[in-house]
């Protein structure tokens, strides 16, 4: 009697996953964006689920979240010489960030954020793949900590790979909710979990 | 013929001439309080090893080999130290922010374990900045261990 009580539990819990699935594909993304959030939090094993964030709506970040992604999106791609075009596109839009609509507090982190963030910057425009990743892993954190201060408009997920840099783990910032391991590329690019959605 | 002995005399002119040019040295005597051995509590062994390996270039100390007499040797390694000083200063460590410090100490593991530092010349010259497999965990340690005093 308990058997069949477990195993349907587990029916139910499958084909509840499968709707999912099948619900994503058919709705509009905004709504498949909260299904597959719904997903993660059911599949979670450890309890953990995804935290939801809000940060000010404000457009301050646009330019260095667009080089980010950028930066991102080239990494996942194993595409080294982009990469490093998005890193001096990075350091530029720090260059050019508006520092006014801070306050003191703000405006202090803000600084050691840019210091750091453009000499990883920096490195990423002339260096290899694999050293290119071990500043984006530094870089990434910087660039959260930004937007945790000054705000995007934008949907941002943080996405946690615990496998890379021989299983010490690094973060990375995504536009969409998939993960696509920009740490690992071509070689294991499905490797992460979206622990936070931000706005 | 002739003209190969006046090249050879003008060289070692140019050579004898670039020799007057003082030395640029890196050293001081005094003990920075924003050292990474003033600021924070590290293992005797891995003091040892930083300075064996990484002080040359990366400290405001140098301990200078015997050739940096020589021009343009000097100018060569004086560039080198301007350019390591530059990316990361053990006797300023104290003064980067805790986000620095944190992204230099996650840089050190990572061009060590790499092989990229030190670098592959200056290993050639000295035998003590191999740094063997212990050598390397030992660095990682510290690493890990003054991450943990940062957080």
């Amino acid at each position: 009697m308990k058997n069949i009580v477990k195993l349907s539990i587990v029916a139910v819990v499958i084909l509840f996953f499968t709707a999912c699935k099948n619900d994503k594909k058919e709705t509009d993304l905004k709504e498949g964006h909260s299904n597959e959030m719904n997903m993660e939090n059911e599949h979670d094993m450890n309890g953990s689920s995804t935290d939801m964030a809000t940060v000010r709506k404000s457009d301050l970040t646009n330019q260095i979240v667009g080089s980010y992604l950028q930066l991102k999106n080239a990494l996942v791609l194993d595409d080294e010489k982009n990469a490093a075009e998005a890193g001096k596109g990075l350091h530029k839009a720090f260059e050019s960030f508006d520092m006014t609509q801070l306050n003191d507090a703000q405006h202090k982190e803000y600084m050691e954020i840019a210091e750091n963030a453009k000499e990883h910057a920096n490195h990423i425009a002339k260096s290899d793949l694999a050293h290119q990743r071990e500043h984006f892993k530094m870089l990434s954190v910087d660039v959260y900590d930004l937007i945790k201060i000054a705000g995007t408009t934008k949907t941002i997920y943080q996405v946690y790979c615990p496998m890379y840099q021989n299983n010490k783990g690094g973060i990375w910032l995504s536009e969409v909710n998939e993960v696509k391991n920009p740490y690992f590329g071509n070689k294991m690019l499905k490797c992460g979990t979206i622990q936070e959605q931000i706005n | 013929m002739k003209k190969s002995i006046l090249g050879g005399i003008i060289l070692a002119v140019v050579m004898a001439g670039i020799q007057l040019i003082p030395v640029n040295y890196n050293q001081t005597e005094e003990i920075s309080e924003k050292d990474i051995f003033t600021v924070y509590t590290i293992s005797k062994e891995a003091e040892t090893m930083l300075k064996k390996a990484c002080y040359d270039c990366h400290s405001n100390n140098t301990n200078y080999p015997w050739y940096n007499k020589i021009q343009p040797i000097s100018w060569f390694l004086s560039n080198h130290i301007i350019k390591g000083k530059q990316e990361l200063n053990f006797s300023e460590f104290g003064l980067y922010s805790k986000r620095k410090q944190k992204s230099k100490l996650s840089g050190i593991e990572n061009q060590i374990n790499d092989g990229k530092m030190p670098l592959k010349s200056y290993k050639l010259l000295h035998k003590e900045a191999r740094l063997n497999k212990l050598e390397k965990e030992e660095i990682s340690k510290m690493v890990k261990n003054l991450s943990n005093q940062l957080n």
